[in-house]
């Protein structure tokens, strides 16, 4: 949001402003790095899916050893956020280009035909998380963080990644935040702790009173003994804690139980999974419904929308259409790579601190373990989309890209039909494999998932112009039946990108 | 915020907004200036405006025990006398006429204005007045300390009522009678919910007596119930702790805040967004009839007062009397209904607003009381001003950092406060106006939103 208008474009080849038209409905290397991060997100979404609960996480995390946890914690460098936040960084570069575009199938406005499909966007977000049952939906958020976001299209590339760089420290302020009211709630337990100390050692000091005067044998010896007696159990009446007290303690001890792995809480989560229709409905509602409020409202929006404005900065620089340097390319990959993977490794490392012993931690750090994750993700994120780009630019393993191409043109297709794979492998109506896999078997589905959508996507391609979500998720923005059916060979494809 | 300035469009970008009203600016995206402003629109805003005090006043001015208090209280005396007029006539209302202008003007902005090429578009313009809408709303909430702001979900619901702005008006009655309908459904759903645990808990309150052996659901069955029914009793120690945080500084009461306001942004958007929406609705297809512009006939009015009085004030009658009788006693209320009184509700609420809106225009029309009409007008000119200064005005009368009175009027006092704001915001806007285009957060509002300083002087 810079306040001065920045200088016209020219100065540098590099620093195009955004809404200079880029001449391409469509860009060969978006729909690459959609595909690469919509396959990429499955494999954190199989943790929800297939039963490898964070409390089950917790389990290897816990031990720091083992290959479970190897495993876990290169997954977790490797694609955790990362994937998320390529997704949305395809998106927001999607935003500009959407409004860029002359021609639509039937006159509309391009703010109208764009308010639209973020509405669609949010029922069919609303149909994944409650109708699907799958709570860990995201298109409901970049329905609505596109909306929010409409306001910004125009706006020069700098202030983009400007605005971008600011969401994000948002989101660490938040992180920090976060952090900052565990702390306090340590500091009141320990309070409420040390009150109950100096109560038992009264108690003590009474009973040590009590037993003493029990050796002397006076004459006033009952009457002493009743004395205490009475004393005591004033004291005591007056020695319990008061329910902000209470309160205060349960709070933590009960966050820390949490923290801690529970196998009852996995044998629950596996059998209220493995259930009917109905059961797992009722289970996932409140799930879903905080996804959708609480957490868009708390994270999502920063989350979400940092990536976006740097996938529209990006666009804005020329980063998706090649018109960097090779050289520029390589810089950004290696820093960010560099950087992002030192950072993802801190995390990992200290949140196994954290889940160790999580009052030590509080003591010992100032900030928590994963307060530079939001620079992670993006850093990793932007580092592979420059990989990508230069391996696109090397027309090495070209058929992979094209595959993965078409992949990505049905993004929405693709990620609605996870959902249906997995719920019906994974949940009870289905085949109820819900905690039955191990984790390197969840990533091996993964592949085999996949495998079976980019194969379907190629196909799918060659007789329609579209997948048959993006058909009708473009028919409901123009509120006309749309031709999608390949009559030549070399038709156009122009269909609505996630 | 605002490129235009940088598009790379070789055109003169200045906006044109002076105020030489009639000359040929007239195309361009620019601020309405004030002689196109529909007078009937701004003296229905106004009302609502002030309307919304007496809806907002306990909650600045009193602890949510006076609730209590009245509810299990004698039927009688000022306090309950006033709390009946304003839960039968007012509840709800108010924000509902001020939702139905919003949605109306909402059209409005968006009529009139036609596109330059290259330039941003009106749409645009319409987006970024909402987000700075959005971060107002948030500003009332957490800085000026109103957890019952508005702004911030007015803003966000502006954001999707733009894709039915083309809709014609009977498709959004339409919609917005779905709207209640799905209101309808979710609280009979929640009712049904309810009567579950209730049956459970008489279930195995029964088994109980009988001296059998509860099963571990039963008992939490008899848990569940109970404890709902104590959380409907004030606790004294969270009345203690509200009492106590509200009578301090501006610091304490921030915080204390916080969650509150986030809690209740995040709740209310996702739970009764469609509370807001279906008004806003409403008011979009009446403001395409020409109901708000003066267009209809006296009779038609006229017809709409009788209906919107005459079925709405008897439904909202019935559901204050059983508000009384379900409090305290929801296990008796729960056994002898199948449906919460609350279902009908909302058609309460529209049936009201759209009688009070007649009201107005009849009055308006008639031409009897110009000068309240003129001031009232005023007031709803300068609405956002007014609406931010009702929660700068309440709070530094009620909360610690100011005179302190919270919690120490009673119910019926708190509307000698509403009348004391009401009378300083009808003379103010009045005198302000006479001076300037705009009131002085319409202003902000709009320079912001053009991203260019606005003429403020007349």
């Amino acid at each position: 949001m810079s306040l001065h208008p920045s200088t016209p474009s020219g100065t540098a080849p590099d620093q195009v402003i955004a809404n200079e038209p880029v001449n391409l409905s469509r860009l060969f290397s978006l729909d690459v790095l959609r595909g690469i991060a919509l396959l990429g997100i499955l494999v954190i979404s199989i943790w929800e899916f297939g039963g490898f609960t964070s409390n089950e996480q917790t389990f290897f995390r816990q031990g720091t050893h083992g290959g479970n946890y190897k495993l876990l914690s290169i997954v977790s460098i490797l694609f955790e956020g990362k994937m998320r936040a390529l997704f949305a960084l395809v998106f927001g570069a999607g935003i500009i280009l959407f409004m860029q575009k002359k021609e639509h199938p039937v006159p509309l406005a391009a703010p109208d035909a764009y308010i639209r499909r973020q509405i669609w966007l949010i029922i069919f977000g609303v149909f994944n998380a409650f109708v699907l049952l799958w709570p860990g939906d995201i298109l409901f958020q970049y329905g609505v963080v596109g909306i929010l976001l409409f306001a910004f299209w125009r706006m020069p590339a700098r202030g983009l990644l400007i605005a971008a760089i600011l969401c994000t420290l948002i989101y660490c302020g938040k992180q920090y935040w976060n952090y900052a009211d565990d702390k306090k709630g340590y500091k009141k337990f320990l309070a409420v702790t040390a009150v109950e100390k100096k109560f038992k050692q009264d108690s003590t000091v009474r009973a040590k009173k009590d037993s003493f005067d029990r050796t002397k044998d006076t004459v006033l010896l009952k009457d002493t003994l009743a004395k205490n007696k009475l004393m005591d159990s004033l004291a005591r009446k007056n020695d319990t804690l008061t329910k902000k007290q209470a309160g205060e303690k349960g709070m933590w001890e009960g966050m820390i139980k949490d923290l801690k792995y529970d196998s009852s809480k996995t044998v629950a989560e596996n059998k209220a999974i493995r259930a009917s229709y109905g059961k797992v409905w009722k289970h996932l509602m409140q799930r879903s419904q905080n996804k959708e409020s609480n957490w868009l409202y708390r994270t999502g929006v920063w989350d979400i929308s940092s990536m976006m404005l740097l996938g529209m900065a990006l666009l804005g620089f020329g980063f998706f259409n090649h018109r960097m340097a090779s050289s520029r390319y390589v810089l950004i990959a290696v820093l960010a790579l560099a950087i992002g993977f030192t950072l993802a490794w801190f995390r990992i490392h200290f949140q196994s601190i954290k889940l160790a012993d999580y009052a030590r931690y509080i003591e010992k750090y100032p900030v928590p373990f994963n307060q530079f994750f939001p620079i992670e993700r993006m850093l990793l994120a932007t580092g592979y989309a420059s990989l990508v780009m230069l391996l696109l630019r090397s027309k090495f393993l070209n058929w992979l890209w094209q595959a993965l191409a078409a992949t990505g043109k049905m993004a929405l297709t693709n990620y609605i039909m996870q959902t249906i794979i997995c719920t019906f492998f994974f949940y009870g109506y289905g085949f109820g494999y819900f905690g039955r896999l191990q984790q390197w078997q969840l990533y091996f589905m993964v592949a085999e998932i996949a495998l079976v959508q980019i194969v379907f996507s190629v196909f799918w391609l060659r007789y329609f112009t579209m997948g048959p979500l993006e058909w009708l998720w473009r028919c409901l923005i123009y509120r006309k039946w749309l031709p999608w059916k390949i009559k030549e060979p070399h038709a156009i494809t122009d269909s609505p990108a996630l | 915020m605002d490129q235009h300035n940088s598009s790379g469009t070789p055109q003169s970008l200045v906006i044109p907004m002076q105020g030489t009203a009639g000359a040929g600016e007239q195309s361009t995206v620019r601020p309405v200036t004030r002689a196109e402003r529909i007078k009937s629109i701004d003296t229905i805003r106004g009302v609502a405006l002030l309307g919304i005090l007496m809806m907002n006043i306990p909650g600045f001015g009193i602890n949510w025990d006076f609730w209590n208090s009245i509810l299990t209280g004698p039927r009688a005396g000022k306090d309950y006398y006033t709390f009946a007029i304003v839960f039968v006539f007012f509840e709800g209302t108010m924000r509902g006429l001020f939702s139905m202008l919003f949605g109306a003007g909402m059209v409005l902005f968006m009529q009139n204005k036609h596109e330059l090429p290259g330039r941003p578009t009106v749409a645009e313009y319409y987006y970024r007045r909402l987000l700075w809408l959005v971060l107002f709303g948030v500003i009332n909430a957490f800085v000026l300390l109103w957890p019952g702001d508005i702004l911030f979900f007015y803003g966000l619901c502006g954001m999707l009522l733009f894709a039915f702005r083309k809709l014609s008006p009977k498709w959004l009655v339409v919609i917005a009678l779905t709207c209640v309908a799905f209101g309808m459904v979710k609280k009979q759903w929640d009712w049904n919910e309810t009567r579950e645990k209730r049956e459970s808990y008489t279930e195995a309150m029964a088994a109980k007596k009988e001296k059998k052996e509860l099963t571990p659901e039963q008992q939490g069955a008899i848990k569940m119930w109970t404890e709902m029914e104590k959380s409907q009793k004030p606790d004294t120690a969270i009345t203690n702790e509200n009492l106590r945080k509200m009578q301090s500084g501006y610091g304490t009461i921030f915080t204390y805040f916080i969650p509150r306001n986030a809690g209740g942004e995040i709740w209310y958007m996702y739970n009764e967004v469609w509370d807001l929406l279906v008004m806003m609705f409403l008011g979009m297809a009446l403001y395409l009839w020409g109901f708000f512009s003066n267009r209809l006939r006296t009779s038609t009015y006229m017809m709409w007062l009788l209906i919107g009085y005459g079925i709405g004030v008897p439904i909202a009658w019935a559901i204050f009397d059983k508000g009384f009788m379900s409090f305290g006693r929801m296990g008796l209320y729960a056994d002898s209904w199948s449906s919460s009184h609350m279902v009908f509700a909302e058609f309460r609420r529209i049936l009201i607003t759209i009688g009070h809106a007649s009201l107005v225009m009849l009055i308006f029309r008639s031409g009897i009381i110009p000068w309240l009409m003129r001031a009232l007008a005023n007031v709803g000119q300068m609405a956002f001003t007014n609406y931010l200064m009702q929660s700068i005005l309440c709070t530094l009368f009620f909360y610690g950092y100011g005179l302190g009175y919270y919690n120490k009027l009673k119910f019926h006092q708190l509307y000698y406060v509403v009348f004391a704001v009401w009378i300083f915001q009808l003379i103010f806007s009045s005198i302000w106006l006479r001076y300037f285009r705009f009131g002085p957060f319409e202003w902000l509002w709009r320079s912001l939103t053009y991203w260019k300083k606005q003429p403020m002087k007349l």
